[in-house]
């Protein structure tokens, strides 16, 4: 739904301090300056909170970009388009 | 949105709208809370925490600045006088550790728990030499485990014995040394919260990072008590509603024996736990006051007649028992005991009630009494609202100070001049250099005091004492007594000297014994014993202004000085020591 994936953005935007237009499908530490190791653990809180999910240690290293992000919680549920 | 559900009434955020909350906060570029720093001295990785105690820090009026010590080097930084640990000044250090990591080759067999509290208890008092800020220390993660899983093993030493005796030691440290240390007990929230919500072995073996979102919010919130209480945020008075707020059902239709208050009996028993939270406030020294809407004969009948009620009369401070606006009635009871509304709690179960308040009056905490009954009686202790950083006998005895000075309002109605009434009184004060024993309370009075407060500036209890130790600083406390009673210590003035000029730092009085013109008294005696000493030539005062102290902009002017010039709200004074000195008050008595 379009709706899960606006939110997955939102929550993206806010956590590493940018617009939701910058963020696309290959987004990870490469490209997001602030997308260090500190703001990884803040995004795996926000989005086990947004979503509703418990991801396990292989799942955390597994979201470092946008697409598997969306892959992994797909997994757990969550319905994008 | 999670909801929280002990308070159906108020949705705690969600981390999202948290960090929404801070980058709003931080891209507004508004910096007009009050400043507070933390520095973490950790082995752990602890960064998480920065978002929530940034926005418990905010949503306090409190302007966070939070600053990480290298991980896991601890000692250096500690015996390291110039690192950075020290030189950034911080409020609080927050000292964040586990303990294998602190001890270099583990737990030894043969060390038991006094031994390596020994070893930790040298580690405390080297960060106590070094900083003069607050140093919070955490207990640690207990076992959660046996070591003998069900069979207990006489005589062999177990590891997670020693480890809670340990936690018990670390309490007693920071009980034992009030006037640097708060006890941040890790053990207590993970037992509040579960292992499960507590512990996150995912980012503990990936990154050393121990803790969930659930405990790191718990953990933030316990250190902006901390925060809150030393600068100056606690809440000092409750008011309360009385009809399903102390007790169950409405007293003017119920009558006295229908209205559910009872020591045993359900519901009545939670109204009944609930009191006895009020009671423990009192003794703590908070204020207590009523704001029902009831004939007042009714609500007496219930504190004096019912068996059950353990609130009395004579607990409470002031109260507006009518059929007027609440909004009205809190702002009338603010300017009768002579402090902010937003030193105010408000409970309330009404939502129209409470929608008022937080309307009308934003900078009263209102709580209202939640839907699920069972979860009420802790909501005035959960959240700190009230906490302090010392407590000092003059705390257990306010209600009975503004008891006292009730008495001495309704003595004022049978005198035609103010001066007459004054002069009845039996004013005495005693003004001297502060003692040991009056360090905390001296403290306690400068992260408070608000509206008489020249300057505002904020002290620990570790730096009271260290200024009363310096020959170039004077702190000087003030007590006061008259007929009716003790008032306590209730003024402070701070003098440094810098060569032949005598500077007044801060000078502070309770709201208490205003008006009486003890304030003059108090900064000329003072001063005189000062000179004595010092021989200072000249003395310069100054005035910073701040939403709260409006009522003292003048005051150095009418002591006498001359106002040299003004700067942002902040205005300097001077008086030459040959200026005539206004004549000493005739009805108050300097003790010797």
């Amino acid at each position: 739904m379009q709706h899960q994936e606006n939110k997955l953005k939102e929550v993206l935007a806010r956590i590493f301090n940018v617009t939701v237009d910058v963020i696309a499908d290959d987004s990870s530490p490469d490209n997001i300056e602030n997308w260090d190791s500190l703001r990884h653990m803040t995004l795996v809180i926000a989005l086990e909170e947004e979503f509703d999910v418990e991801f396990t240690d292989d799942q955390v290293v597994d979201i470092l970009r946008y697409d598997l992000i969306k892959i992994v919680l797909s997994e757990h549920g969550v319905e994008f388009i | 949105m999670i909801t929280d559900k002990s308070d159906s009434s108020v949705c705690a955020p969600s981390f999202s709208e948290m960090l929404e909350t801070i980058n709003l906060a931080e891209l507004s570029g508004d910096f007009s809370g009050t400043s507070v720093s933390f520095n973490f001295l950790r082995n752990i990785t602890i960064e998480g925490i920065e978002p929530f105690i940034k926005y418990y820090c905010l949503s306090s009026g409190l302007n966070p600045r939070i600053i990480f010590g290298n991980y896991d080097t601890m000692q250096q930084e500690v015996l390291d006088r110039s690192s950075h640990l020290y030189s950034s000044s911080p409020d609080i250090i927050v000292v964040a550790f586990y303990l294998d990591t602190y001890l270099p080759d583990g737990w030894r067999a043969d060390w038991s728990a006094a031994d390596v509290m020994g070893g930790m208890a040298e580690f405390f008092a080297d960060i106590c030499q070094n900083s003069s800020a607050t140093i919070a220390v955490n207990t640690f993660v207990p076992p959660f485990y046996s070591d003998f899983g069900i069979s207990g093993a006489k005589n062999l030493p177990s590891h997670h014995d020693e480890v809670l005796k340990l936690n018990q030691l670390i309490r007693e440290y920071v009980l034992a040394n009030p006037a640097r240390f708060v006890l941040v007990d890790w053990e207590r929230l993970i037992r509040l919260l579960g292992a499960n919500e507590s512990m996150d072995y995912r980012f503990w073996y990936m990154s050393k990072a121990p803790f969930k979102r659930a405990f790191l919010d718990l953990y933030a919130k316990e250190l902006v008590k901390v925060a809150r209480a030393l600068k100056g945020k606690s809440k000092k008075c409750l008011v309360l509603d009385c009809d399903n707020t102390l007790w169950g059902g409405i007293i003017g239709e119920d009558g006295l024996q229908g209205i559910m208050l009872s020591r045993h009996t359900y519901p009545g028993n939670i109204f009944y736990d609930f009191q006895k939270s009020i009671l423990s406030l009192h003794k703590r020294g908070v204020l207590i006051t009523l704001c029902s809407k009831n004939n007042e004969q009714d609500v007496w009948e219930v504190l004096e007649g019912h068996p059950d009620c353990l609130i009395k009369r004579d607990h409470l401070s002031a109260w507006r028992i009518n059929w007027c606006d609440k909004a009205t009635n809190i702002s009338s009871m603010a300017t009768e005991l002579n402090l902010g509304v937003d030193s105010f709690v408000f409970v309330d179960d009404n939502s129209v009630e409470c929608g008022l308040i937080r309307g009308m009056l934003p900078d009263v905490t209102v709580l209202q009494v939640p839907d699920k009954l069972y979860t009420y009686p802790p909501i005035l202790n959960r959240d700190g609202l009230f906490d302090t950083l010392t407590f000092s006998a003059e705390d257990s005895q306010r209600s009975k100070m503004y008891r006292d000075e009730a008495k001495r309002k309704q003595e004022q109605i049978k005198f035609h001049t103010l001066d007459q009434y004054l002069a009845s009184l039996s004013l005495s004060v005693a003004i001297h250099p502060v003692t040991k024993w009056e360090v905390p309370r001296v403290a306690q009075l400068t992260q408070k005091t608000n509206q008489f407060n020249l300057t505002t500036r904020r002290y620990s209890e570790a730096k009271i004492s260290a200024l009363s130790c310096d020959n170039n600083w004077t702190v000087m406390s003030l007590v006061v007594r008259d007929k009716f009673g003790e008032s306590g210590l209730t003024g402070v003035l701070i003098a440094r000297r810098d060569g032949a000029v005598g500077i007044i730092d801060s000078l502070l009085m309770s709201c208490r014994i205003l008006g009486r013109n003890i304030e003059k008294a108090f900064v000329l005696e003072a001063l005189t014993i000062m000179e004595r000493t010092w021989g200072p030539r000249v003395w310069r005062a100054e005035f910073i202004s701040t939403p709260k102290n409006h009522q003292v902009a003048e005051f150095w002017t009418s002591m006498g000085f001359q106002k040299l010039n003004c700067q942002d709200g902040h205005t300097f004074y001077e008086l030459p020591l040959s200026t005539p000195r206004p004549e000493p008050i005739s009805y108050i008595l300097i003790e010797e």
